[in-house]
């Protein structure tokens, strides 16, 4: 056991994948020698050279481009997008080929592309800094979209992701990356499949369903609520896409209520297709609707306002409250 | 790796004698150059929050520009536009209130350092996207108001964007009057040009028929005039793109300089500020001090404001 950030254990995570497989290849904007915006790929230019950890141009688009070129040719590039708000650029190359070329050519081609992207808000940072773009990857079949909360899954689901024959869109919450905590780096024995949510609380009364940056927030509203006497369920559910039903429903029919959190805008969001999923599979064992919390439906705010933005306590409780007074 | 044809940043020798300039460049130059040491200090200082970059070093560009770009003609802009927008519009205040997020701020805080719009005056900080958007408003400048043009910063890194293409290649083909400034500092964040640009600037628009110059001076009297007959052919339809070799004085954006030492100390060398200094002390003094007093000031009073409030789409 070793405590480490979440920057550092993704760092180490691909450093061990590097190691272990002389076809991992580390790519994107000053990535090499600065170690990236925030230094998650640090060190790794020093130790494995500048033929597998690869600054690129100001190229988004090529650099997915290449990528796919490279997976085609056996090799399993791992492409660091250097914020959220750059991965437009990069849209094109992700939705028309990687998404998509395993299944036009039968599953004959694998792409095994690991597409990084530090994401979410709170921050203090610019609108294209702050963005929480799942939602245009989770809708585009094709794509596994995961996204960790915690330094020791970081350190796992990085590795699977690149172990993995799919295309994996990797987010990391940048605002989690400064957190730090006890990581495992002896083996993979105990790592969950990559597919898999995590229930990272037991609670009987109600489930939060959150990843990524989320779930920090709803294990504080988990605690601040059993002071009033409520036992909150709270998943992790790190994969996106695919989804872990099973678990999610496991839990939604024992506690009867369901809140769903994420910092991208309520409206049309990831929350929006797990309040469907739950209510179709869970109806009869619901006592309330399933009710979301998340960013309104505005471009990102200036730093001064992301606080109003953002989902806090405050907000996840209200929405505990009314699952509660339905 | 191809070879790359871009020549290394310029080797660190003197440069030439600096023209004495007229009174309002030079406090437009130091003005912008306090502006942003000051912008460093609030946000070593903990004052500010996200990021910003600075153009130190870079100020002469848009202000040898100034007079050369009329009301009637668009800006766009960059992430590290401040100097672009001062040159514009000299409006310290509503910029750090942006900044800031203070009341008469350009923006209502909304945009910050990197997201302006006033007037024909328009910034982005994603990198190439600007160029197209550039490009649809010089056609429509073209058809109904000829002899205004559209002007778009871009950095030297920017040129790995494919958008930058796109918009080159209709300005050509439609003969828009599309003014392209390049900042080449040698530089993208932590990646030299070497490293990210093949051929060259010049090669580049030569591709499409598009004409170049090089402006390698920091001295406004002898870039200014050079402008002025490239500047009036693309008011007359004629897509250009001038490239500035420059030299970027501080980090990327705050702290995060990778550059070797010599490497600092060599853009140094060209730095237009101690070089006037140094040329033209009678001149320098009492306008370097009352540009520090002016920002001061303006940190002073912005500081002071209450937060910028707005509703929105209104
Ligand atoms: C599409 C996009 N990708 C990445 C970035 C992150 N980024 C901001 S500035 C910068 C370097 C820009 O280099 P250059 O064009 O040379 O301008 P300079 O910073 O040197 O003025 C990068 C990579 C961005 N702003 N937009
Ligand atoms: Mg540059």
């Amino acid at each position: 056991m070793t405590t480490l950030t979440m920057a550092k254990a993704l760092n180490e995570g691909m450093r061990k994948a590097m190691e272990d497989d002389p076809k991992v290849l580390v790519m994107g904007e000053d990535v090499g020698k600065l170690g990236g915006v925030f230094r998650v790929t640090d060190g790794l230019q020093k130790d494995f050279g500048e033929q597998r950890v690869i600054d690129t141009p100001l190229a988004e688009s090529g650099i997915i481009g290449t990528a796919i070129g490279l997976a085609l040719r056996g090799y399993r590039p791992v492409c660091e997008i250097q914020f959220d708000g750059f991965v437009f650029p990069a849209a094109d190359q992700i939705i028309t080929q990687l998404a998509k070329m395993p299944m036009r050519s039968l599953g004959k081609l694998r792409l095994p592309v690991v597409v990084r992207i530090p994401c979410g808000g709170g921050i203090g940072a610019v609108e294209h800094h702050s963005e929480s773009p799942e939602a245009y990857f989770t809708h585009t079949a094709g794509l596994r979209v995961v996204t960790c909360s915690n330094p020791a899954d970081a350190y796992a689901m990085i590795q699977q992701a690149i172990r993995c024959d799919d295309p994996v869109v990797f987010f990391e919450p940048k605002r989690r990356y400064w957190d730090k905590a006890e990581v495992d780096t002896s083996g993979s024995a105990d790592w969950l499949p990559l597919d898999r949510a995590r229930v990272v609380r037991s609670g009987a009364d109600a489930t939060l369903l959150a990843y990524g940056p989320m779930v920090k927030t709803c294990l504080e509203v988990a605690a601040a609520a059993q002071e009033d006497g409520r036992s909150l369920e709270v998943v992790d559910l790190r994969s996106l896409n695919p989804l872990d039903l099973p678990a999610v429903v496991e839990s939604v029919r024992r506690t009867g209520r369901c809140v769903v959190v994420h910092e991208a805008p309520v409206f049309s969001g990831y929350g929006a297709e797990l309040a469907a999923r739950v209510t179709e599979e869970c109806f009869y064992h619901l006592e309330a609707p399933v009710l979301r919390v998340g960013g309104p439906s505005t471009p990102y705010p200036p730093s001064r306002l992301e606080d109003h933005y953002l989902p806090d306590l405050d907000r996840v409780l209200d929405a505990v409250d009314r699952a509660f007074a339905f | 790796m191809t070879e790359t044809l871009t020549p290394a940043p310029a080797p660190a020798t003197r440069p030439a004698r600096l023209s004495r300039l007229a009174d309002d460049d030079l406090a437009l130059l130091l003005l912008i150059r306090h502006f942003e040491r000051e912008l460093l200090r609030l946000y070593g200082a903990g004052e500010l929050n996200g990021t910003t970059h600075t153009c130190l070093g870079q100020e002469h560009v848009p202000v040898a520009l100034r007079p050369l770009l009329g009301p009637g003609d668009f800006v766009f802009s960059n992430h590290r536009g401040h100097g672009h927008y001062l040159a514009r519009f000299g409006d310290a205040h509503g910029l750090l209130a942006e900044i800031m997020g203070r009341e008469g701020a350009v923006c209502a805080g909304v945009g910050g350092s990197q997201h302006l719009h006033r007037d024909r005056y328009l910034s982005t900080g994603v990198q190439g996207e600007s160029l197209p958007v550039a490009a649809g408003v010089a056609l429509h400048l073209r058809r109904t108001e000829p002899g205004a043009l559209a002007c778009v910063y871009i950095g030297d890194g920017t040129w790995g964007e494919g958008a930058v293409y796109e918009a080159l290649n209709l300005a050509a083909l439609w003969d828009l009057p599309l003014l392209v400034v390049v900042e080449n500092n040698g530089i993208a964040q932590s990646t030299p040009t070497g490293a990210q640009l093949a051929g060259t600037v010049a090669g580049r628009a030569a591709a499409f028929g598009i004409g170049h110059h090089l402006v390698a001076s920091a001295d406004v009297n002898e870039i200014r005039p050079a402008l002025e007959p490239l500047v009036a052919r693309v008011r007359r339809g004629r897509p250009m793109v001038v490239e500035f070799r420059v030299h970027r004085l501080g980090p990327h954006s705050k702290g995060d300089d990778t550059r070797p030492p010599e490497a600092v100390r060599a853009a140094r060398e060209h730095d237009w500020y101690a070089r006037y200094a140094h040329d033209h002390p009678d001149h320098f003094q009492p306008l370097d001090a009352r540009a520090r007093a002016l920002v001061e000031d303006v940190v002073a009073e912005v500081s002071a404001r209450p937060p910028s409030r707005w509703s929105p789409c209104a």
